[in-house]
């Protein structure tokens, strides 16, 4: 399949997707009289993003020479570890607040530097805690930013007034 | 005009915000030498940390990063041929040889003395420019801006390349779909926002252009898992030489310096254009005018090959300010940037703006100029030191700029629904960068949305739900005549390439 029929299934489904739900907005009593509704505008693009997805799938039938997603290609890329790092995002997504800023920072950045196969654990480690804690003193001491540190640094250190 | 010349004058000369414009360049050009992260993503890192200053020093910085991050583009392009910016592509096309020669002191002497004449003409175009286009911009009506949004809109896809037109059309209106989530401003009525109170208020610009941006090239890289080649790591290693030009050397480059200063400014001030196709068209002019024997040194190392692309992309980058402060309107995917910096200070750019802020006004167009000494005053020397930087692996460095675009978003809103909403956005945006999509399209329809919806709402109360304001005002039927002309030309000829292929 060349890119442009992938890309062009996928703005469909989305398109479709998004015109359906143009018909969930609610609308205001007495919305006949008004010029222009809040789904009027959605209604429109929607429409628009399934004429134009259409236009591009038809022409990449039309097209023979279009540039193709080969198998070759795909195994090229390294999915695993892309993978492993938006499990890694999701997981600082969800730690930081209950671990806090620098403990799930350090963690997430240790993650990150292993991930991508740094061997040097010095190296990993003083990155990570200088980074996490470097930036919390930044935040906090310079730009005015409070950030929670988390509850572990509130326990060692006590909790900041 | 005089009065809020002085005004921006004082403001940008601030100790503070001549710091900001030297901090704003040396970022830029550190992040614009990373291959893959261009201005947009060196602008989006640093947005949230010009959330805590004033109006005027945020943007001071935004344009010190801008053209920091054009420069570190030129500066990858020269030492390793490895383009960090689309911009700096052409760039590459005399500058790497001549590195390769041994010259790369010299290749980048010529690059940066380019880029300031290129920043200095076109800051004086500006200057007279951008006032008399606000000006005339104060009599523009609701439906000349709605217009103007379709155009720059057209514009965008129009010049996205050949074959790209209807890629570009639909990530604008892509964008333009992710802009109406949330509650509608008229209304108040909730749009896409499937009950969840986190989409009450739409998405954020902020949060898609970094998850667009620079969450998703650096995810690219990671996906294609490739390590500086031992080759890249020598070059960056290897001495640059002299920084010197020789006076015949300035005397060859002058008149192309100027040709292309004015010619990339004013494709600069067209939307959609921008410094790519400006320095590629100053580089291709520049080409033509040459003597044949000239010709020939095109592509091997030739002086006016280098100086063309790189004043011209300079200049575009300040005429694509032009009708970013007088109209309100972005002509490319940085400048919506820009524009959604703007309007998260609480500045809505456009003629009155002029009128209302004439210190930032004019600060932002001082700073444009001081932003180009300082990256001829105190980067070019230090590049040998900067471009040593390049040299840290990837491993190390993509962990931290993934890190720095996350807790940048959260550090705007507290909440870790928006890490999640990024990492999904960051996965869309990289398969849509695997199936070769163009993504700064998307932005631009993102930003302009809203505003487009509300021009297009209170064109039709005025006309009372009437689509005749579309021909009866003279600049609302102009704009539309260009932009329908912008929307055929390259759709006919896409249309006829394609039916002739699939005969052939």
């Amino acid at each position: 399949m060349t890119k442009n029929t992938i890309g062009s299934i996928f703005f469909l489904a989305f398109s479709c997707f998004y015109f359906l739900n143009v018909f969930n907005i609610k609308k205001m009593p007495g919305n006949q009289f008004e010029v222009m509704s809040a789904s009027t505008f959605p209604y429109y693009i929607g429409l628009a993003g399934i004429i134009i997805s259409l236009l591009i799938l038809i022409f990449s039938f039309v097209d023979k020479d279009g540039e193709r997603i080969t198998l070759n290609y795909l195994k090229t890329l390294d999915f695993k570890t892309t993978a492993y790092f938006v499990a890694a995002m999701l997981f600082y997504g969800f730690t930081i607040r209950s671990l806090g800023f620098i403990i799930s920072t350090i963690i997430f950045l240790i993650i990150g530097f292993v991930l991508l196969k740094e061997k040097n654990m010095k190296k990993i480690l003083l990155i990570s805690v200088g980074v996490s804690v470097g930036f919390y003193l930044l935040l906090n001491n310079v730009l005015g930013v409070y950030i929670d540190p988390g509850m572990l640094v509130e326990y060692f250190v006590g909790e900041e007034s | 005009m005089m009065e809020g010349i002085l005004q921006g004058v004082s403001t940008a000369l601030s100790s503070y915000n001549i710091m900001m414009v030297i901090v704003g360049c040396f970022a830029g050009t550190f992040i614009g030498m990373l291959p893959g992260l261009g201005p947009i993503s060196a602008i989006a890192l640093m947005i949230p940390i010009t959330y805590g200053m004033e109006p005027s020093s945020g943007l001071i910085l935004i344009a010190g990063v801008y053209y920091g991050a054009i420069f570190g583009g030129s500066t990858s392009s020269i030492l390793i041929n490895a383009p960090g910016v689309a911009g700096t592509v052409a760039s590459s096309f005399d500058g790497y040889p001549m590195a390769k020669a041994g010259h790369a002191g010299k290749a980048l002497a010529i690059a940066a003395y380019s880029s300031f004449t290129g920043g200095t003409i076109a800051a004086v175009f500006l200057l007279i420019a951008a006032p008399a286009l606000a000006q005339v911009s104060l009599s523009f009506q609701s439906s000349d801006y709605f217009a103007l949004m379709v155009l720059g809109l057209t514009a965008v896809a129009a010049f996205a390349g050949k074959g790209k037109f209807l890629k570009a059309a639909i990530m604008t209106v892509f964008g333009l779909m992710l802009a109406t989530v949330g509650t509608d401003s008229d209304s108040g009525l909730p749009r896409f926002t499937f009950g969840r109170l986190d989409l009450i208020d739409g998405i954020s610009f902020l949060l898609l252009a970094m998850a667009a941006f620079a969450l998703s090239e650096a995810m690219m890289n990671i996906l294609d898992n490739k390590e500086q080649t031992q080759k890249e790591i020598d070059d960056l290693n290897a001495s640059i030489g002299s920084l010197k030009i020789s006076r015949a050397e300035i005397k060859e480059m002058a008149p192309t310096v100027a040709r292309s200063s004015v010619l990339g400014f004013f494709v600069g001030v067209l939307p959609g254009a921008g410094a790519t196709i400006a320095s590629f068209l100053a580089y291709g002019m520049e080409r033509s005018f040459a003597s044949a024997k000239e010709k020939l040194k095109f592509g091997k190392g030739s002086v006016k090959g280098l100086a063309a692309p790189e004043s011209a992309n300079n200049a575009a980058c300040s005429g694509s300010f032009v009708p970013l402060l007088t109209l309100g309107i972005p002509g490319s995917g940085t400048t919506a940037i820009i524009l959604g910096a703007l309007i998260s200070y609480g500045i809505q750019p456009g003629p009155t703006m002029y009128v209302d802020n004439p210190a930032l006004f004019w600060s932002v167009i001082i700073s444009m100029y001081l932003g180009n000494l300082v990256l001829l005053v105190l980067n070019l020397p230090l590049i040998p030191y900067i471009a040593k930087l390049l040299t840290l692996p990837k491993k190390l460095l993509l962990p931290l700029i993934i890190f720095f675009s996350l807790i940048g978003v959260y550090l705007v809103t507290f909440n870790n629904f928006d890490i999640y909403m990024m990492t999904i956005f960051a996965v869309i945006a990289l398969f849509i960068r695997i199936i070769d999509f163009p993504m700064a399209p998307m932005i631009l329809g993102f930003i302009l949305g809203g505003m487009m919806e509300d021009n297009l709402r209170r064109a039709l109360t005025i006309s009372d739900g009437s689509l005749a304001f579309l021909w009866e005002r003279p600049i609302t039927f102009t704009i539309l005549i260009i932009t329908v002309i912008l929307l055929l030309m390259p759709l006919l000829g896409e249309v006829y390439d394609k039916l002739k292929k699939g005969k052939a």
